[in-house]
This record gives structure tokens, sequence and C-alpha cells, in this order.
């Protein structure tokens, strides 16, 4: 009877100080970088759907935060918050400009935290620190290069900011707040099926294509430069201006594909 | 001359076969003086009188019930005033008798002849008085009168045997018949040595207690027990004298009970029942239940006035006047307290006052009525939780905070008054009360998260998640049973009966802050709800055998509910393009801009129906044996109350079987307990941290072993205890978070005369020491805490009427996290928040050192 209860005793504590309440926390480093490939200082040439060449000699793209989401944000207020509670598996709050050109990893300035949870969407924050500030001046994408088809080869360059100049207003008067411009600053939901893990890592490849697949590159106002540059207005004013910054909002997983890795690239 | 005394035998009004009873036995007695006023008159008459005897073994109370004229009458008070007994006890536990001592006075016989003593100085002590020397040899009495008399020398103490069997009374109220080895009732006694900064916190008494407070000094402690989150109050009927402190319907947790009212020195008595396994707990009881009962015994504090005044760390400062009337019981008392700290760290000030008073009668026939009192108000600043990462990276200390508009305030008025009266075998008791509560509460567990971009609102940034919450409740209510004691099967039965009935009128309000201006900007709950509760129970006490015994029986009770949403209507899918809602919280249309009242009725009600039950085999030498199976229920928070739908209670069922000793020697008694249970919740309540409050979840069970062990000696009093316990979600087999899986207590008292005088009066030393010791708890997404081991201690002289002592909390100064949560949060927008959970805690008290000094005069 003694022995019993001592067993019963030692069985209790045992089961007592294990168990789990589910998934873990983690810790991993995190990377952007340009098409698996790609060489450093080299120029990248692609085409577009709409037949123009495009070759980039420079593409330096700001990413402000990556978030990876448990499920795919559904309308309602989730169509309007930037922020929604209990979804998030990992945060990436930190920032890192990458050359797109170049297909080696860039490290984010900070660790990434999360849960070993399985992730089913991941966000990208194109902003400066504060995704909700009304204006920001944070320069998310410096590209040059030149776009050619058979009539004419344009040489352009341009800076995409996010701030009023993306503001949209609200076609319903009777809601105003329809259309925040931290909406304006988040690609999301971009498609992802992967599990955080202690020790690995998480990579975001690149594929600057897709931010020029709908660009009408004739319809750039003519050059004012000597150099004869064609130069993107920062603005939603004109076709190839707004449709770049469209190609760069764009949830597409043609353009951005995360991936986990095992262990850090570097 | 001579005294005779009669100690009693006696007839208890528990029976001995439930209680082990034994009387008062005298440890000092004087005769009385024969006067020699009466001389004269040469009287010989029969003085009798009921002598009330408290826990610590001084008469208390003295009354004349049979007199032998005023003479005799004062002579035997005299003497019986000085006398000191062994206290009476029942189950091991002091407490306070009331017997007859009768004294028979006989005038002496005169002397032979009278002889004139030589001249000397020395003073010849006598029965009553104090006989001074002169030097022509003449005797008289120190304070004599004008007339020289003799003072006659007293005879030698020696009492008699029993002349004669006289019914003995045991004074105070009936205690309901234990539930087994789960059920606790401490007398403070010498653990007041222990530090304990507040009521709550005499709670660690019983096994598997863990207190954890991350909202402020005035805030409601957390309380885990048998691996219940018990939240506030949640889990746990908290009563005081019978009077509920449970809050239904309070916002911040339906449950909620804050005990920091009750001033500590006058806990008398605390019974915790862990377990719902008694008919009488109500609702909330579904970890246990805990009753204080005051009292103000002698524990070092006379009856008459005691003031103490507490100094300390920072800034800490108290200030205690309790006062108890000459003639009257332990349960007669009134006391005052002020309290004010600066806390440590940031943001952690706090002023409370508290008044409580009672008054307690004898009705003709063995009947008592109690009219208790109390006042209290306080305000406070907390400090909140910090995240990990950021006191890892030095960007906040440990002791700061992340809001200074945190913290709250509260008031709490009750009145309440009852009566026990027995007729003939029946044992009727009514209590009514009534309770005035209002408190308000700031937190911000989230920062800057919780305020989403609503389409029909006006565009606009995180504003801030700081909660203000405001609560005012009514309260009456009224208790009453009748016990009656009948022979069957040839024994002692005892049937009882009885009901609870209580009504809540509550309005509570629940807002976001805005952290630039101070404004609310958002009213999240607006309710105003009255709740009833009415229960209704049969508890048998039933000997079946001299060693077998079944308790228990069947509870039933109602629940309604009629609230009344102020802010129903929060969101519209398609508001008028003519008359926007714009920011407004609480809004009067519907789709398409059709109007609607903001406000939203929906009433229903709910039974329920509880059995209860023990069987107790024993005891075989002294160890007795349980198993207990009992259902309990915690009504719902009114904000899920649907129109007509059934609310969902959380019921529960709770099964243990378990072991007490109770022996020891004549010198040291021992007990000692152990308890396996588990328990199945089929609806639990799991916090939120987003939500600031309890959130339904699903069915969850507990299965665990506590251990109990106490020593008793007249030097030292040692109590020890483990609770293991591990706490699951029956779907998943998870593990639930923040419940605590070992909790280890001790608390040591040593007590002892030093080896000094003061001006010829002893000097008493007590010492004590209070060990917590809390294992790994588990934390959402797979971790664990810190463990929890903390030291706290006290030293006090005592001399005459004079009390000094220091104490220290967290002697050893460690640095622990009292609470730590695992959640997303995000307290500086000025950059990319992290959104997935994190590490947050609160912090644990550094050391902190106070000094105290209490004088208490005006008694005898």
């Amino acid at each position: 009877m003694r022995h019993a209860y001592a067993v019963a005793l030692a069985c209790l504590g045992l089961c007592g100080c294990v168990g789990t309440t589910g998934s873990d926390l983690v810790e991993f480093k995190s990377y952007a970088a340009g098409p698996e490939g790609a060489e450093p200082n080299q120029p990248l040439t692609f085409t577009t759907p709409r037949g123009w060449t495009v070759t980039l000699t420079k593409a330096t793209f700001h990413i402000g935060a990556m978030y990876l989401d448990s499920a795919v944000p559904i309308a309602g207020s989730q169509a309007t918050s930037c922020i929604l509670p209990g979804l998030y598996v990992a945060s990436i709050p930190g920032s890192v400009d990458v050359d797109v050109l170049d297909g080696t990893p860039h490290e984010f300035s900070v660790k990434g935290e999360g849960t070993s949870t399985q992730a089913r969407a991941g966000e990208l924050w194109l902003s400066g620190a504060d995704v909700n500030a009304q204006d920001d001046s944070t320069v998310i994408l410096a590209t040059e290069g030149t776009a050619s088809n058979t009539n004419q080869t344009i040489p352009f360059k341009g800076s995409i900011t996010i701030g009023q100049n993306r503001a949209v207003p609200p076609s319903d008067p009777s809601m105003p707040g329809a259309n925040p411009i931290c909406k304006q600053r988040i690609v999301s939901p971009l498609p992802v099926d992967l599990t955080p893990r202690a020790g690995g890592a998480l990579l975001l490849r690149i594929n600057p294509a897709g931010w020029f697949s709908n660009v009408e590159f004739s319809a750039l106002k003519p050059p004012t430069e000597p150099s004869g540059v064609y130069v993107f207005s920062d603005s939603n004013a004109d076709q190839p201006s707004l449709n770049v910054f469209n190609g760069l909002k764009q949830a597409s997983s043609e353009t951005y594909r995360f991936s986990w890795l095992k262990q850090s690239p570097q | 001359m001579a005294a005779a005394l009669c100690v009693t035998a006696m007839s208890w009004v528990a029976s001995a076969q439930d209680h082990v009873v034994t009387p008062p036995l005298v440890s000092r007695h004087v005769d009385a003086v024969y006067p020699s006023a009466a001389l004269v008159a040469g009287q010989h008459a029969d003085v009798v009188l009921v002598v009330t005897v408290d826990a610590d073994g001084h008469v208390t109370e003295v009354k004349v019930r049979e007199s032998g004229g005023p003479l005799l009458d004062e002579a035997a008070i005299v003497a019986i005033r000085q006398w000191f007994f062994q206290p009476a006890k029942r189950d091991g536990i002091a407490l306070s008798s009331r017997i007859l001592v009768p004294f028979h006075f006989a005038p002496p016989a005169p002397p032979p002849e009278m002889l004139l003593p030589p001249p000397s100085s020395e003073p010849v002590v006598g029965g009553a008085g104090v006989v001074s020397g002169k030097g022509n040899g003449g005797l008289s009495t120190a304070g004599s009168s004008a007339t020289a008399h003799v003072a006659l020398p007293a005879t030698p103490n020696t009492p008699k045997e029993p002349e004669k069997s006289t019914e003995v009374t045991v004074t105070g109220r009936a205690l309901t018949p234990s539930r087994g080895a789960s059920d606790f009732t401490f007398d403070v006694g010498s653990f007041e040595a222990v530090p304990r900064q507040n009521s709550t916190q005499l709670l660690t008494l019983a096994p598997g207690i863990l207190l954890t407070n991350e909202g402020g000094d005035g805030h409601a402690e957390q309380v885990f027990l048998r691996g219940f989150d018990a939240r506030e109050g949640q889990d746990i009927e908290f009563s005081v004298g019978g009077v509920p402190i449970n809050e239904v319907g309070n916002l911040h947790g339906n449950g909620y009970a804050d005990t920091h009212f009750i001033i500590p020195e006058l806990v008398q008595t605390l019974r915790v029942v862990e377990g719902p396994f008694d008919p009488r707990q109500g609702n909330f009881a579904v970890a246990g239940s805990a009753n204080y009962e005051l009292g103000l015994s002698r524990r070092g504090l006379q009856r008459g006035v005691t003031a103490k005044a507490t100094v300390g760390s920072f800034g800490t400062e108290r200030l205690l006047l309790l006062w108890a009337p000459e003639g009257t019981n332990e349960h007669t008392f009134g006391g005052v307290e002020l309290f004010k700290s600066d806390g440590f760290g940031q943001n952690r000030d706090s002023r409370r006052g508290s008044a409580m008073g009672q008054y307690e009668g004898i009705i003709g026939g063995g009947g008592l009525y109690r009219i208790t009192g109390t006042a209290y108000a306080n305000r406070y600043h907390s400090a909140g939780v910090l995240r990990d990462d950021d006191f890892r990276a030095g960007k906040i200390g440990f002791y700061d905070t992340y809001d200074p508009a945190q913290g709250g305030d509260g008031t709490r008025f009750t009145l309440s008054g009852d009566v026990e009266v027995p007729r003939g075998d029946t044992l009727y008791r009514q209590q009514f009360y009534a309770i005035a509560r209002g408190m308000g509460l700031r937190e911000n567990f989230t920062g800057f998260l919780l305020d989403p971009q609503e389409p029909i609102q006006s565009p606009h940034a995180q504003r801030g998640d700081l909660i203000d919450m405001d609560m005012t409740e009514s309260t009456v209510g009224a208790r009453g049973s009748s016990r009656t004691r009948l022979k069957a099967l040839g024994r002692q039965q005892e049937i009882e009966v009885g009901y609870s009935a209580r009504g809540d009128s509550v309005q509570g309000t629940q807002r976001r802050i805005e952290a630039s201006t101070g404004h609310p900007y958002r009213v999240e709950t607006d309710l105003n709800s009255r709740l009833a509760n009415v229960g209704l129970y049969v508890d048998g006490n039933l000997s079946l055998l001299k060693w077998l015994s079944l308790r228990g029986g069947v509870r039933g009770d109602l629940f309604t509910f009629n609230v009344q949403n102020n802010c129903a209507a929060q969101s519209v899918a398609h508001p008028s393009k003519t008359n926007p809602p714009g920011d407004a919280s609480c809004l009067s249309q519907e789709n398409f801009g059709a109007y609607r009242d903001p406000t939203q009725r929906a009433a229903t009600a709910s039974t329920v129906f509880l059995p209860r039950g023990s069987i107790i085999l024993g005891p075989f030498s002294g160890v007795s044996y349980n198993a207990s199976f009992g259902e309990g229920t915690r009504s719902i928070d009114p904000g899920y109350v649907a129109q007509d739908a059934q609310t969902p209670f959380a019921k529960v069922t709770a099964y243990e079987a378990g072991a007490a000793f109770s022996g020891g020697t004549e010198k040291l008694s021992v007990t000692a307990r152990s308890v396996f249970f588990q328990t199945k919740v089929d609806r639990d309540l799991i916090f939120s941290e987003t939500a600031g409050r309890n959130i339904l979840g699903g069915g969850t069970t507990r299965t665990g072993w506590l251990g109990t062990v106490r020593l008793r000696h007249r030097y030292f009093d040692q109590a020890a205890n483990v609770t293991l316990v591990k706490s699951t979600f029956d779907d998943t087999h998870l593990v639930v978070p923040y419940v605590p899986d070992l909790v280890v207590r001790s608390d040591t008292a040593l007590m002892d005369d030093m080896p000094f005088h003061i001006q010829g009066a002893p000097v008493k030393g007590i010492a004590g020491l209070g060990i917590t010791y809390v294992g790994h708890r588990a934390l959402p997404y797979g971790q664990r805490s810190d463990v929890i081991f903390t030291l706290d201690a006290s030293a006090t002289l005592r001399w005459s009427m004079v009390d000094i002592g220091v104490a220290a909390t967290n002697l050893l100064d460690r640095r622990y996290r009292l609470g730590e949560f695992n959640y997303a949060s995000d307290f500086d927008p000025s950059r990319a928040p992290v959104l997935s959970p994190v590490r947050h805690f609160s912090a644990g008290a550094p050391r902190a050192l106070f000094a105290t000094l209490g004088i208490a005069w005006g008694a005898k």
C-alpha cells in the first residue's frame, strides 16, 4: 500500500510538471533578396506582358516590416484595419533595403519573433517607422533602367513613396475611414505555407518583373532633363506611375515568395 | 476558608462523535480571600460565577450567576480574574468557552491566640493584598481603609476533586461539519507573526494557493488554487462572516472579490474548503470557498484600546486603532486602519482607509445576535506589465511602467445582522446584509494595438488601449438555516435546511482612453444589470456507525438575469449617407439609416441542481479517511446573456479522496493531511490579455494531490504544505496556461520568554518566517515561467502593553516575476510593432522592511 502510494505520488509529481500549452516561441533571422541566381552589380533584364524589354540597372527596395499570419484576412472590419489582433504568427519588425538585382540574401535589421504555428499568409509593410503616418517620405523603391520595344527605347528612373500622394479618398462620404493610408502601404495577403522553427530562417525572394508588368512606358511624360531620362512622377496622376505602384502593392507570389530555410544562409 | 472549585463534566453543543472537544483546564488559580468586612456577619455563602475563558486561556468576562452578597461576589471576582487556563479545544484548535465556577465562602475559625510577629520590613504577600511591615510590628494592608484590619493569608492551593457535574457551554457559533481532508479552518493565532500585507494573503495558510497581482495594491489579488486560475474571485466563493464578497456582474471579472477592506488583525479564523463539497457553498465555489470570521481575541491585543503604527520601505505608513470593550467577548470590537505607500518602482502608490465594527450579544435561551458594519475606500496606481524584450534591451527598467495612467479606486460599505437561536434540538440562524460597492479601474495590457479603423470612423491611427472601467453595485441579501439534531439508528444525526438569496443591481461601463488627450474615444460596454440568485439546500450529517459518517445533500440555485445594454449597436454595415454615425460608439441607426434605439435588453433565467456528499471513515488511531463528490457552478457574465437563451453556465464536477491525521503528545500537537483530487469544468473561462477580461473557452480537467502538516508546541508552530496539479483542456489535452503545477508553502512561528525582564515584567519574543516556492508555470505557446521563491520574516518583542517589531518581505531581495504572460502588444507606436506573442511580466516586490510599535491599554 505504501509502495503504491509512493508510486502514485511520484507519477503525479512527474505528470504535474510536464505537458505543454502547445506551439512554441521561436526566434529566427530573416532575409530578402532578388531573384535566385541574379548576380550582384549586374543588370536584370525581363520582358513584360505589354511587350517591353526592361533592363534594370538599379532597383533598391525598402521593406519596413514583415509579418506572417495564421489565416488569410477576410472582408469586414479587417478590410480597413491594418492590425488584426490574434492573427499573427511571426513578426519581423525591422527594415531592410534590398538590392533586388542581387540574388544574395540581405539580412533584416532585427531578428524575427513568432510561434511555431503554421503560417498561411504573409504581409509586407512598405513604410517608414509608422505605418499609420499620414505622410511618409521614405523611398520605397528607387529604380533606374531602360525599357525597349520594337519602336523605341526609353531610359527611365523613379522614386516611389507612399504618403498623401497615394491617399484614396473615400467614395462614400458616410464611410470616411474606408481607405486608411496604412492600407496603401501593406502588401497582403501573400500566399504562404510554412511553419517557423527555432534555428531556421525566413527568406523573401523578390522578382521586380511583377512591378512593371502593367506599365505602359510610352505613356511616361517626355523628359524635361537634359539627360533625356523619363521620370516616374511618384503619384497616381499618370498611368505608368500608378501602375508601378500597383505592381509594387500587388500580393502576387510571382513577385514576392516566402520560403523557410532550415538554417541561415550566412 | 477555602474556595472549592468544581470543574465540570460537560455536555457540549456539538456531539463528541463528530469532534474531539476538551474543556478548559486550570493552569493557575488563586484562592479567594474572605473579606474581613464580612467577618462580622460570619457569612456562609456560595457565589457562582459564569466565566468566559478566551482562546488564550485568559478570563475575559465574569458574571455573577448566584450572588453571595456584594462583598463575597467581589472577592470571588477578584480571585477568578487572576486565574489562567489551558483553553478549551475543538479538534485541537483553541476556542473560547464559558464555565461555571462556584466559590464556597465560610468564615475562618478564630485563631487560638493573636501573636504579634517580630518587627520586620519584609512585605508579606497575602491572598489579596500586600502587607507592609512597620517598625512597631503593626500590620496594615497597603491601601487599607481607615479601620485597621487583618488580611488573612491564603490557604494552600489545593483544588478539590469535582464534587458534581455541571453543564458547560461552549460559546461561539456552532461550526458546520467538516467535509473531509480539504476542509481547513485556520485560527490565525501565532501565525500573525508571519508577515502578510493584507487579509487575502492569509489564504496562503491553505495548501496550493498562489497569489499574484499585476493591478496594484488596491486591486484584488489573482488567486490560483487546485489548478484553477480563479482570477480575482471567479472560482472561489469569498465571504466575511457569511456576507458575500464576490461581485456579480463586475465587468473586470464576474465574481471579482476584493478582500482588502478586511483589517488583518480582526481576522480570527479563516475557513477554506477546497472543492465544492458543502451544500452551503453557492455561486463561484468552483475551486472552493473561503470565509473569514472576525474577532479580536487576545493574541497579544488586550481588551481595551490598541494602537499600532508601522513605518517602512517605500514610504509606507500604517496606523491601526482597535477597540475591544471590557466585559464583551472577542466578537465585539471596533477597528480603523489608515494606510499609505509610495510603492516600489514607478506608479505603485496606494492609499486606503478601512473601518470595521461588530457587536455580539446574547439572546435569552442561549442565542446570539451580531451586528457588523464596515466602511472602506482606496485609491491607487499600478505599473501593469512590461515586455521582456524591452527590458532585456534596456529600454525599460524592471520596476518601471509603460502607462502611468493605470490604477483605480474603490469603496465598500456593508451592514449586516444575524441571529442564532437554539430551540430544543434545532438551531435557527438568520442573516440579512446590504452592500454598496463602487470600483474604478484603468489598465493597459497592450499599448497601441486594439483600436481598429472602422469604415464609418474618421481616419485615425492607434489611439491607445487604456481601459477605463467603472462599476457601481448594490446588493441586498439574506441567508438562513435550521439545523435539527435527532436520534436515528441509535445515534445522533443532524439535518440542516437552508437558503440564500441575493439581489444585485449593477451599472458597469468600459471605455478606451486616448493616450494623447486622456479623453474617452470609444465606449466598449455599458450595461445596467439586475441579477438575482436564490439557493436552497439540504445537508445531512449522518452517523451510521461509530466510524462511518455521511455528510452531504443537494443544493439548487435559480439565477435570473435582466441586462440592459446601453450600447448595443456599435457598427453598421451600410450607414446612412445623409446622417452618417461618424465616430459615435453607441449607434442609433441600422442599415441605410433606419432608426434603432442604442439600447437592447436581454433577460433569461437558469436553474441548476448540485449534489454534494462526503463519506468519512474513522478516526482509526487518529486517522480519518474521506471520499467526496460535488458539483459546483459559476454564474455567467451578464455580457453573455441573450434574450431567453439558456445561459451558458460553467458546471463543475469534483472528486477527492483524502486522509487526515490528528494526534501528538501532551506537549506537541501534530496534524497532517493528504488528498488526491480531480475537477472537471465543462465550459471554462480563460483570461484574454487583449480583452482585459475572461472569455469563454472549452472544457478542462484538473488532477492533483496536496499534502499538509502542522506541528504545534508551546514554543513553536510550524505548518507546511505542497500541492501538485496538472490542468489540461479536454479536447486537445494541452496544459491550461498560467496555472502553477507545484506550490510549496511553509509558515513558522517561534515564541518564548526572553531571558530578561524589564521592570520586573517578562518580555516575550515572537519570530515568524514564511517561505513560498512556486515551480515553473505553463505559459501560452509552450513556454514556462521562472520560479517564484520568496522568504518573509519578522521578530517582535512584547513587554507589558508594548509591542515592538520588525518585519521583512522578500528578505533575500530576489528579483522575481510575479506574473508572466505570452501575448502580443505594442507600447511604442513610433516603430513597427511585434504583433506575434512575446513574453510580458509584472514585477514582484523587492525587499521591504517595516517597523511596528504597538501599545495596548485599558484592559486588566
